[in-house]
């Protein structure tokens, strides 16, 4: 999925992705936390053809069914401005990714890149705050927290392909 | 008897008033606020008892309106971003300076042609040239324009306007206030002028670490007395080099926008900005006397269409050559051409330079135009670019069979 991501100066920020299937949704997250969602037809991608709001808490709870796993940060909404540059993200592991078999104790994540895995979500088995030793396998879905450019930094390493 | 409060209060409920009206019909309140100030001004007859002239109260309320212009420049120098600007992208910086450009040559032209001095070419040039960033962001949301193809362009013009707007508002001030009108005077102001700005440029990249130490606190009464101190300090300090009191106010705005506690200045400045701006423009509209609208009607009109056919070129431009399609590019002309707040800021200016009485006027009919009509035309882009894009497919074929 190829995802962009400009700034809207005075208005926020705008992820526009592109699906598989062609289709065309733009994510805006406005600076005092509303969030629009927008669906382009990929004939005509001028004019949206369909469009929502939602406000932040409906933003994360939608997240968390969307992302499958029902969350919400109760101690974010608490800290404000420690956590600024906060981000969790999932990532999926795909098949032949350099991460494949090794250790997360192997792939140094917190002293390479500063990140945290929160979670290994397999089929069936869900590991919370996993220790070095749990290896990672594809088709797992790693949750990773961290400041924006550590979980970049670690999402980039691991979509590598073996070189 | 001393009725400067309850003066104060009958403009504020006025202000309200037109606010909400403003609300109602989905406008920026500012041509309500113009309106209505001139409506209940002191150049208007009174009738029977009703004397809304606002007499004992006019000079005060002129000055609260001078507080929030002082908001207005401080706020803007906050959102000012030398970072944002540098990472705005080629396209972008293309499509804001073919946009300045255009628009900024035929605002001299028609200040020109109409006849103005020197000094009042370049502030109709600044008038004619600034868009309204809060219509055109109120619009984007509005409209659910937000995740269009044509919104960063669009915003990264808006962007460049505003920094176009801080460095010719900081010039032209020094142009309208510098005294004795000698060739030699007027020089050794805007040297004086252009290092004072050039001191806090400086500033705003020496002095964030100090600055930073200094804005950590915790208590946010103190918080506001030491950033409002600074504000109007310094806005006050400019003004005795002959440095609009304004201009002090986006430089010091600027200053601060590099330091981390921007954010928190900006929570803090924007509810004073909307109370003392609704003050500005109602007192705006009162120093208006309405009839002489009419002797600037026909300039008005004149600046209006040469606005909106400036912009569409200007949109069309920078958005075909950003690969915007045609349709997306007349969006970009039709939705910056809203003017509202700066244009009125930048007609101010000219009461301090006592020039032509013909400006102020001026300025506000075609911001009253602009500010209606441009949200008009932003909604309605998508049937004004079939009608043009109509004209000009009859013209190529008229073109074709003749040729």
């Amino acid at each position: 999925m190829n995802v962009r991501e400009t700034q809207l100066p005075g208005i926020g920020r705008k992820f526009q992705a592109d699906l598989r299937s062609g289709e065309r949704i733009v994510v805006v997250i406005h600076d005092e936390g509303r969030r629009e969602i927008y669906q382009f037809d990929r004939k005509d991608l001028d004019e949206s053809i369909a469009s929502f709001d939602l406000d932040d808490d409906e933003a994360r709870q939608l997240a968390g069914i969307v992302g499958g796993m029902v969350y919400t940060p109760r101690a974010l909404e608490r800290v404000e401005m420690a956590f600024d540059a906060l981000v969790i993200e999932w990532h999926k592991v795909e098949e032949g990714s350099r991460a494949e078999g090794s250790t997360i104790g192997e792939l140094g994540v917190r002293k390479n890149f500063g990140a945290t895995i929160v979670a290994v979500i397999g089929d069936g088995e869900q590991i919370i705050n996993p220790g070095p030793e749990v290896s990672i396998r594809s088709g797992t879905t790693l949750v990773v927290a961290g400041e924006r450019e550590q979980v970049a930094g670690f999402q980039a390493a691991l979509t590598a392909d073996r070189s | 008897m001393d009725h400067l409060v309850f003066e104060v209060g009958a403009a504020l409920v006025l202000a309200a008033v037109a606010t909400l009206l403003a609300n109602r019909f989905k406008f920026s309140n500012v041509p309500f606020l113009i309106i209505i100030g001139m409506v209940v001004g002191p150049h208007i007859p009174a009738i029977g008892p009703l004397d809304l002239g606002f007499e004992e109260s006019y000079d005060l309320l002129q000055f609260l309106g001078r507080v929030g212009v002082l908001f207005l420049l401080f706020y803007l120098g906050l959102e000012f971003s030398i970072g944002r600007l540098i990472n705005s992208g080629r396209s972008i910086a293309v499509g804001g300076s073919v946009y300045i450009g255009i628009n900024f040559t035929l605002g001299l032209l028609f200040g020109w042609l109409a006849g103005f001095q020197l000094a009042e070419i370049l502030i109709v040039a600044g008038i004619i040239t600034i868009s309204s960033s809060a219509i055109v962001a109120k619009m984007l949301v509005d409209l659910r324009r937000t995740a269009n193809p044509e919104t960063e362009m669009i915003l990264g013009i808006i962007m460049f306007e505003d920094i176009f707007l801080a460095v010719y508002l900081s010039i032209l001030s020094g142009l309208v206030l510098s005294e004795g009108g000698s060739v030699g005077g007027t020089i050794i102001t805007m040297l004086i002028v252009l290092g004072y700005i050039l001191l806090f440029f400086v500033l705003a990249r020496k002095a964030s670490p100090f600055l930073n130490r200094v804005l950590d606190i915790r208590s946010s009464e103190t918080f506001i007395l030491v950033v409002f101190a600074a504000l109007f300090f310094v806005a006050g300090f400019s003004e005795t080099l002959h440095v609009a009191e304004a201009i002090g106010a986006l430089l010091l705005g600027l200053v601060l926008s590099e330091t981390e506690h921007r954010q928190r200045i900006e929570r803090l400045v924007i509810p004073f900005r909307d109370f003392f701006g609704a003050i500005f423009f109602f007192s705006f509209g009162l120093s208006i006397d309405p009839l002489t609208l009419l002797d600037a009607a026909l300039l008005s009109v004149l600046a209006v269409v040469l606005t909106i056919a400036g912009n569409f070129v200007a949109g069309m431009i920078a958005g075909r050559n950003a690969g915007l399609s045609s349709r997306a590019s007349a969006n970009v002309g039709l939705t910056i051409v809203s003017r509202g707040e700066f244009s009125i800021i930048v007609a101010s200016l000219a009461i301090g330079g006592g020039l032509s009485g013909l400006i102020q006027p001026f300025a506000a009919l075609y911001v009253l135009i602009l500010s209606l009509l441009g949200p008009l035309l932003t909604k309605e882009s998508g049937r004004i670019f079939g009608l043009v894009s109509k004209a000009f497919s009859r013209e190529k074929a008229a073109d074709d069979a003749s040729g």
